[in-house]
């Protein structure tokens, strides 16, 4: 479904030149549940954002369900982000001027879609996270394990086909955390691919596959 | 998609009232100071009410007669000979009416004098000019060919000197002769109307007048179509290749220009007396340059505080383009978002400016001022919100909307 060959990412800061990766090369297939890990500042983030074109490598070909992403539009990446990937941020990325559900609503504002349907799945997305009550609440008057699972449902309003974690858990408590892993199962459980970045050993034992980074480079 | 960016663009608003105020303000302001002297300027080059013939009309404001081998120069208002000998004649003209300048007189009553200003002008002028009669008559050909001491008063005039008394009837001591009120007009200021009480032409205590090359006069010339004007300059400038000086020793040459109201204060701050072009398209694109140098730096402050606005909302842009919006996309909900906020600024200064005028009337800073916000004020006031809105708005939309989504999530400041 997504695989990554020979993938390079520096980062130039004050004439200090930091390889962020190093010739990475990952497969990830349907139905994976994949968790990275690896040391902080290792490019666990870096390659998850290359994974969902959030940045660009320097080096290396990436291919999304067989198709290679060569010289693809603004719009045509546009596109794929849209249909393909669901995005959830260690720090939840909540846009706290719209209410629950206009954040939820999101990513269905860039497909042709009346107003109703988009409404509707909104709906049904935030009923699945068990926050039908929080609809007409702004995201700052919600705990941090609600925003965050609001932000799932936001991930998975637009039924991607690729869900994109990086750190869910990291800013929760156990508690709250426990609570956001097992709504990531039940989606992986539903046919969803999922890669995430944990630090976490216990969350990590859930998924089928675990990659581990080192200084850029992946290790066995 | 547009009620969805109208939403946000709301509660963004609300959000950030200092930023949103401070915005209003810079739009609304400026408007106002533009639209303010846009009425003023309209009202005086495009008046309407007593001069409302003014674009069929010419004015002759000033002479200027010179010897330049003598050194001799002199730059006045015109004689009452030289609009008998020069200008009533011009074959295109379909009347031609002579007025004096204001000029100081006073009047005595029994119990104070009061300095009051004063124009005598012959009977066409009453013809070419209509102002507002509230009570009694205006000077009829008659009062002005016999030389009747009749007078007319401005409605704030009859009242500074008979209060709640009818005017008309009424005799008054003007600056030693005896005349009586025979109409009551209403207050106007316009170029060649404003006075606070007008006779006949004839009244002047002297005929001298009458055989003046130079004196106090001015001359309006009304056409049947604005398309005469060509004609009027040309038989004009024929008329005076012939000009009789009194003393043609001390003075050679004469120019004298048919103007429009533009062209007069073209002509006056160009100082254009000795070419027939008054320097009028000139004058339009100066004011048009300072307006446009007037708006730039409130948009140029705009667009930096814009700038800076977006980078704030740098999580939203990331968020936005990792669920899908294109670059496209983004730029418009931007370009929306300000065309919004410029279009109520607009309005604020539409309200501001109508409230600022106003005051300006009814404070008499400018004596009998009367102007209108009219709808060539409005739209122009809308489409300088518009301008306004695209030049803040499309350059920081562009510069943001192009910004990596990793970067714009991780709160780029570049
Ligand atoms: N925008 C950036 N500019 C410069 N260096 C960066 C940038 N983003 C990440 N890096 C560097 O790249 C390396 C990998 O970062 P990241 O992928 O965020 O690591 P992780 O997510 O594993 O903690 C780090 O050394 C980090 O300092
Ligand atoms: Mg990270």
């Amino acid at each position: 479904m997504i695989k990554l060959s020979a993938i390079s990412k520096n980062y130039h800061t004050d004439k200090v030149q930091t390889r962020a990766l190093d010739n990475i090369n990952l497969q990830v297939d349907a139905g994976e549940f994949v968790s990275i890990m690896g040391p902080s500042g290792c490019g666990k983030s870096t390659l998850l954002n290359i994974i969902g074109l959030l940045d660009r490598p320097a080096s290396g070909q990436i291919e999304i369900n067989g198709q290679l992403l060569g010289n693809y539009s603004d719009s045509q990446v546009a596109k794929l982000r849209n249909q393909t990937f669901g995005f959830i941020f260690q720090s939840f990325h909540l846009i706290n001027e719209l209410r629950v559900i206009d954040n939820v609503e999101l990513p269905l504002l860039y497909r042709k879609m009346p107003a109703t349907e988009r409404r509707a799945k909104a709906k049904a997305a935030l009923e699945k996270v068990g926050l039908t009550a929080r609809m007409e609440h702004f995201p700052n008057q919600l705990s941090g394990g609600q925003q965050q699972r609001v932000a799932i449902a936001r991930a998975m309003v637009g039924e991607p086909q690729i869900l994109l974690a990086d750190e869910p858990t990291g800013n929760l408590d156990s508690q709250m955390g426990a609570e956001v892993m097992s709504q990531l199962l039940a989606l992986n459980q539903a046919g969803t691919t999922i890669v995430m970045v944990t630090h976490n050993e216990q969350e990590a034992k859930h998924s089928n596959r675990i990659v581990r980074v080192f200084d850029g480079q992946l290790v066995q | 998609m547009l009620k969805n960016y109208l939403i946000i663009a709301w509660r963004i608003a609300l959000q950030r009232k200092l930023f949103t105020l401070i915005n209003l303000l810079c739009i609304s302001l400026t408007l106002l100071v533009l639209l303010v002297l846009t009425a003023l300027l309209e009202n005086t080059f495009q008046p309407t009410g007593v001069e409302g013939k003014s674009p069929r009309m010419l004015q002759i404001l000033t002479m200027l007669s010179y010897n330049d081998e003598r050194g001799n120069s002199r730059h006045s208002p015109l004689g009452y000979k030289v609009i008998t000998d020069y200008i009533k004649p011009l074959p295109s003209a379909e009347l031609v009416a002579a007025v004096s300048l204001p000029e100081s007189t006073t009047v005595y009553q029994a119990e104070r004098t009061t300095d009051l200003l004063m124009r005598r002008a012959d009977a066409a002028y009453w013809q070419i000019l209509d102002f507002e009669v509230l009570s009694g008559r205006v000077p009829s050909a008659e009062d002005v060919a016999t030389g009747r001491f009749v007078l007319v008063l401005n409605q704030s005039t009859a009242k500074q000197l008979f209060g709640q008394q009818p005017a008309v009837g009424q005799k008054l001591n003007v600056g030693g002769q005896q005349f009586e009120v025979i109409g009551v007009v209403a207050d106007v200021l316009q170029l060649n109307s404003f006075a606070d009480m007008w006779a006949p032409v004839s009244t002047y205590p002297s005929s001298d007048y009458q055989h003046q090359m130079w004196g106090n006069f001015t001359a309006l010339i009304l056409t049947r179509d604005a398309a005469n004007f060509t004609a009027i300059k040309q038989e004009l400038a024929t008329a005076i290749v012939d000009f009789q000086f009194d003393d043609p020793a001390m003075w050679s040459d004469v120019r004298i220009w048919a103007d429009t109201k533009l062209d007069i204060f073209a002509r006056m701050l160009l100082q254009n007396e000795r070419q027939a072009d008054s320097g009028a398209a000139t004058l339009l694109m100066i004011i048009s340059a300072l307006m446009l140098l007037f708006m730039l730096l409130p948009a140029l402050n705009l667009v930096n505080l814009n700038t800076g606005r977006m980078l704030e909302r740098s999580t939203e842009i990331g968020v936005r383009k990792a669920f899908g919006a294109s670059r496209q996309q983004l730029i418009w909900q931007f370009l929306v978002e300000n065309l919004l906020l410029c279009t109520v600024g607009g309005l604020l200064g539409l309200v501001l400016a109508a409230a600022a005028l106003e005051v300006i009337e009814s404070s008499g800073v400018i004596p009998y001022l009367q102007v209108n916000i009219n709808f060539t004020v409005f739209a122009l006031g809308m489409l300088i919100s518009i301008i306004f809105g695209l030049l803040s708005g499309i350059i920081p939309a562009w510069r943001t909307a192009k910004l990596d989504p990793v970067h714009a999530l991780k709160g780029a400041r570049r």
